[in-house]
């Protein structure tokens, strides 16, 4: 048998990917392009014509001023959050590798809020600073009611909702590192932060490199915490990109231009994404 | 065990795939968008099922109506009715409607939708907006009996205000801060209370209506003004929940608030002993503080691709709900709606649906203008809600709402079928 024949090797393959390759078709590649298509027409979701109109969706949603400001939203949203939930991650994974008393108990304390589903973290965040903070301490400002609070409180929840996540994947950078390696460190004279430092975060990159592309996608890309905590209120402050998409689709019932919007939130996401994984990769070290 | 734990669950899953099997009839779904029913007409379906000998499922979503159609119409699997609201009755049935021209219910309405002669959009029920009060709270305080048509200026409307006030009851409104209710309902009061509401819009589009020296404009909002100033969470006005200002409203906390007569569901919850009721608006204009705005809500609509017999089921099930006792019965005192039929004389359940009647009944209400565009609620709701935690005036308001109308593209075709529309 000829095994560099290319009918043995498409055969090797559909044996192998054959069925994931035909479902990751059937639900991202075909819907992309039918997306994609209807960036080119006037459908509103519903009517059963759906006329050709050129590039004018596009022109509207680059027009689309609310569109621009949801998105610079997202962006301040996203640099902040981003940068909170690593730093503090990374800190409780520090925390508990350190073999203190019941540290497994810790981490599954802090990974429990990524268990609940976004919808019901906002609606529980929403009485918290709604009713209960303003109950316990009083004179609480109801952040929800002002459009710089409601931004911090979207913030505060998702940190809330992904530290603990980022923190198992930290907690296994850390749990990667060999020992042998620490201890060849301190026996050359490195304290134990020193060893810390130079050492172990070297080696770990990996895990920023995917915690650091986890936590940004998912931040750009947030729906259910924004409409379930805010809804983009007060006053429509508070409506991040995803949101203002689904709002110009469905809403509004400008399908193509909404559409449009979700594409270019594609792409710039992809850029920051892939930019972000590709400088992370480069400066990798492996022990 | 686990081979009896797989045993049962293969078993569990033939049930599961056998039982839509086994029930006979045509089937006859039915998507309801408005939850308030929901449980009434689940239960309704299965005894409508079992009576006719078809299969009446019930679907309900609460994801925007827009949005679940498409999902619906894109899966190629509609609903054989449909409620939905007036507006899309106007996007959606003439592509997807069936011509319900020849009904005999169409007698028997002022409300149904027609578009370019056809009929397409069946009423479910007849809703208004106005202000609700508790009776009771207000009596309490007062000593003598409250009669709503008393109030209608907003003189006297103050004046009872300032009284409720004096005897103690600091701060006797309520605004709901939702976009819904402030650009959904109370700002639309400005364009629907007009001899031309059409001929308003068409200048609001052109950018030559002048809202901020708009009598109608200025006459609500000076009203508002007094529902804002009064209001119990004055300072944190965009913060408070609607269930607690309705559960206030409901204990007689507070005296007054704008809404409509679905919030009967929500204030039925807390305490239903006192009494109740909605008022139109109190406003200088002598026209317009006797109405209340309002007319059909949810309509219903026939899908054009089922089968013939689904289709026949489907106007079976209308024509049951108007002419039927049992689906008389079922509207009003099962849903608590007030039905937009005139053969249906059943005594409305509700108390805020009892006012509606009689509003409905004295040919007092002004017809709903459904021809807003999509984001007029969320756009202008926006800025309304900056009105009303004061971060904008009144003047910046009437321009932000000229500045929405002027961008906007006019809604297709609405000026010949604002003609058309049997709302008026």
């Amino acid at each position: 048998m000829n095994r560099n024949k290319m009918s043995y090797k498409t055969g090797q393959f559909l044996q192998f990917a054959g069925i994931s390759t035909l479902l990751f078709c059937g639900v991202v590649i075909i819907p992309f392009i039918y997306g994609l298509y209807l960036t080119f027409t006037d459908w509103d979701g519903v009517s059963v014509k759906k006329a050709l109109v050129g590039g004018s969706n596009y022109a509207a949603a680059l027009k689309d001023m609310d569109f621009w400001a949801s998105l610079g939203r997202t962006l301040i949203y996203s640099a902040i959050a981003v940068i909170l939930i690593n730093v503090i991650a990374f800190l409780l994974a520090y925390a508990v590798t350190r073999g203190m008393k019941g540290q497994n108990f810790f981490r599954a304390g802090f990974f429990v809020p990524n268990l609940i589903g976004g919808i019901v973290l906002g609606y529980i965040w929403q009485f918290v600073f709604n009713r209960a903070l303003p109950k316990l301490f009083t004179g609480f400002p109801k952040l929800l009611g002002d459009p710089k609070g409601a931004m911090a409180a979207l913030i505060i929840v998702s940190v809330w909702q992904y530290a603990g996540y980022m923190m198992l994947i930290y907690v296994a950078g850390f749990m990667s590192v060999s020992k042998s390696l620490m201890e060849a460190a301190q026996i050359d004279g490195c304290t134990q932060s020193q060893s810390t430092w130079y050492v172990v975060v070297p080696l770990m990159r990996s895990s920023f490199v995917q915690c650091l592309f986890l936590s940004i996608t998912r931040c750009f890309m947030v729906y259910d915490v924004n409409l379930s905590l805010t809804g983009g209120d007060p006053y429509g402050s508070s409506v991040l990109a995803a949101m203002h998409v689904y709002n110009q689709a469905f809403t509004y019932r400008n399908f193509g231009v909404g559409q449009a919007q979700a594409l270019i939130l594609f792409v710039i996401c992809a850029i920051v994404g892939v930019t972000q994984v590709y400088v992370g990769k480069k400066g990798e070290v492996s022990a | 065990m686990k081979k009896l734990i797989s045993v049962a669950l293969a078993a569990a899953m033939t049930a599961a795939m056998a039982a839509p099997a086994m029930a006979d009839g045509v089937d006859l779904t039915f998507f309801n968008s408005k939850m308030e029913i929901d449980d009434a007409l689940k239960e309704e379906a299965a005894a409508y099922s079992e009576e006719f000998g078809v299969n009446m499922t019930d679907d309900y979503s609460s994801d925007t109506i827009a949005a679940h159609m498409a999902t619906v119409y894109a899966s190629g699997n509609p609903y054989v009715l449909s409620m939905v609201d007036a507006k899309d009755i106007y996007s959606m049935a003439p592509d997807h409607g069936l011509d319900l021209s020849g009904e005999d219910w169409v007698d028997k309405t002022t409300q149904a939708i027609s578009i370019d002669g056809k009929v397409y959009g069946f009423p479910l029920c007849v809703e208004a907006r106005g202000l609700i009060y508790n009776k009771t709270a207000i009596e309490d305080i007062t000593g003598e009996e409250f009669k709503p048509e008393d109030y209608a200026t907003r003189e006297a409307f103050q004046g009872l205000i300032d009284k409720l006030k004096e005897g103690g009851m600091e701060t006797p409104t309520g605004v709901m801060n939702e976009d819904w209710s402030l650009a959904g309902h109370y700002l639309p009061e400005v364009y629907e209370t007009r001899d031309d509401v059409q001929g308003f819009v068409d200048q609001l589009y052109a950018g030559t209506a002048d809202l901020a020296n708009d009598e109608r404009f200025n006459d609500l909002m000076d009203t508002f003004d007094i529902l804002k100033e009064n209001n119990y969470a004055k300072d944190e006005a965009l913060t408070a929940a609607r269930e607690d200002t309705e559960m206030m409203l409901a204990e007689g906390d507070i005296a007054f608030m704008f809404g409509g007569n679905w919030d009967w569901a929500v204030m039925n919850e807390y305490d239903p002993e006192g009494e109740y009721g909605m008022m139109p608006v109190p406003q200088e204009n002598d026209t317009y503080n006797k109405m209340m705005v309002g007319g059909g809500s949810k309509y219903i609509f026939i899908d054009n691709t089922v089968s013939e017999e689904q289709q026949q089921a489907g106007k079976d099930f209308l024509n049951w709900l108007v002419n039927d006792e049992e689906g008389q019965d079922f509207l009003v005192n099962k849903c608590a709606l007030v039905p937009a039929f005139t053969n249906n004389t059943l005594e409305v359940a509700d108390p805020l649906g009892q006012s509606v009647k009689a509003y409905a009944d004295a040919n007092a209400l002004v017809g709903n203008y459904n021809y807003l565009p999509d984001d007029h609620y969320s756009k202008c709701g926006a800025f309304f809600q900056k009105y009303l935690a004061d971060e904008i005036d009144r003047a910046e308001l009437a321009a932000d709402v000229e500045n929405y109308w002027k961008n906007t593209t006019p809604v297709t075709s609405s000026a010949e079928a604002a003609t058309e529309g049997a709302t008026e």
